[in-house]
């Protein structure tokens, strides 16, 4: 059976694509698919050093539209996590050397080889955006929750529309205190706004940064938030589509509190 | 609601920046989508000129429409000068019809 091609794309830039693409990418092959993770920032490529990759790339994603090489040939085989590969983009071309239709011949191979691609897209809404979405069976729409990010996923999300995809949304970076305090849009606000389907929430984590420093799978950190929500988005994606979405805020606010307080107290 | 929300509301306490950012966010983005389309409002005139017209008869050079950004909503602004009235003129024409 043909995999699926889902590009992570968000309008703004430095929201999480990168670090979504590469996280989701090792928990679906953890969770025992063949992924491959999709470099399409081309001209300034990112995913292979947030994957810990960056030393073994000979070819490219060009190489591969160019018919340089095989597609199997780019794909590098990560030695940590079996059936995970990246396909790292070029560091000296433009975005503009990728064709429309040389995406639609590439994800038809991607399909062919994988249960699941990958696509990280660039930031922007450019010919490197177009490219990144042109063949995607699905998207998934990655903001943070600010006022600014939000606004260009709801551009980003009406180009999907247009273009036949039904994107979900990645709500990154959410930092319940701030939330609590009334000083940061809840996610709540945030589908709210942008009236779509929520896949997951993400914590802002001192863990992926950490992780982003060493190369090291988030997902393969037990104890950290951002990697147990990144697994659940994969369970998510990956035939578990009504595993409830956790609620960041749900840890310590006031009226669960209480609620528990009182609920225990009923037991007894 | 939040408890601090409700706190808040309970101290009559200023609105706090998120619910000052959701209230931007709507705004931003009605406004956004207004103006990529902004062949639609061209058409949206034609289509209003055309029905007006059937009821009143009006000066299409000094019709105008905009879009005008009020204290917590958008509106719609149509501003026509009416010469005359057309509706006595179709009852007629239906009557002569009949
Ligand atoms: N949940 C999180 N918690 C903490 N830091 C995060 C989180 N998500 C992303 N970051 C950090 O934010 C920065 C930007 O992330 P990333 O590179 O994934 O964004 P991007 O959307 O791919 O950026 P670009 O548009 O430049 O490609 C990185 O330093 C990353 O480590
Ligand atoms: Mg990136």
């Amino acid at each position: 059976m043909d995999g699926k091609v889902i590009v992570v794309t968000s309008g703004k830039g430095g929201v999480g694509k990168t670090t979504v693409t590469a996280s989701i990418g090792a928990a679906l092959a953890l969770q025992g698919k063949r992924v491959a993770v999709v470099d399409m920032d081309i001209g300034l490529r990112n995913l292979d050093v947030v994957m810990g990759l960056e030393n073994r790339i000979v070819f490219n994603v060009v190489d591969v539209v160019q018919k340089k090489c095989k597609l199997k040939q780019a794909a590098i085989k990560d030695r940590r996590i079996d059936n995970l590969f990246l396909i790292p983009a070029s560091q000296s071309d433009d975005k503009s050397i990728i064709k429309p239709e040389n995406m639609v011949w590439l994800c038809k191979k991607l399909r062919r080889e994988y249960d699941f691609a990958l696509l990280d897209c660039p930031a922007g809404i450019e010919q490197g955006f177009k490219n990144a979405i042109e063949a995607a069976d699905e998207a998934l729409v990655v903001c943070t929750p600010e006022v600014s990010s939000v606004r260009d996923a709801d551009r980003v999300i009406g180009l999907l529309y247009a273009h036949s995809i039904t994107p979900k949304l990645i709500v990154n970076r959410i930092v319940p205190k701030l939330v609590e305090k009334g000083d940061m849009l809840s996610h709540v606000d945030v589908v709210d706004v942008l009236s779509i389907d929520l896949v997951g929430l993400v914590e802002m984590d001192d863990a992926v940064v950490v992780s982003s420093n060493t190369g090291n799978p988030i997902v393969q950190q037990k104890d950290s938030k951002a990697g147990k929500a990144f697994n659940r988005i994969a369970m998510r994606l990956d035939g578990h589509p009504d595993l409830p979405v956790e609620d960041p805020m749900g840890h310590d606010s006031f009226w669960r509190k209480i609620g528990k307080k009182l609920g225990r107290k009923k037991q007894e | 609601m939040s408890f601090n929300a409700l706190i808040r509301k309970l101290l009559n306490k200023p609105d706090n920046s998120r619910s000052v950012a959701k209230k931007r966010l709507q705004f931003a983005l009605v406004y956004d989508k207004l103006e990529v389309k902004d062949d639609m409002l061209e058409d949206l005139q034609k289509d209003l000129v055309e029905v007006i017209s059937r009821y009143f008869e009006i000066d299409r050079e000094s019709l105008s429409l905009d879009i005008q950004r009020c204290e917590g909503s958008s509106a719609l602004i149509l501003n026509t000068p009416i010469v005359a009235a057309k509706h006595q003129k179709k009852n007629q024409e239906a009557r002569a019809g009949a």
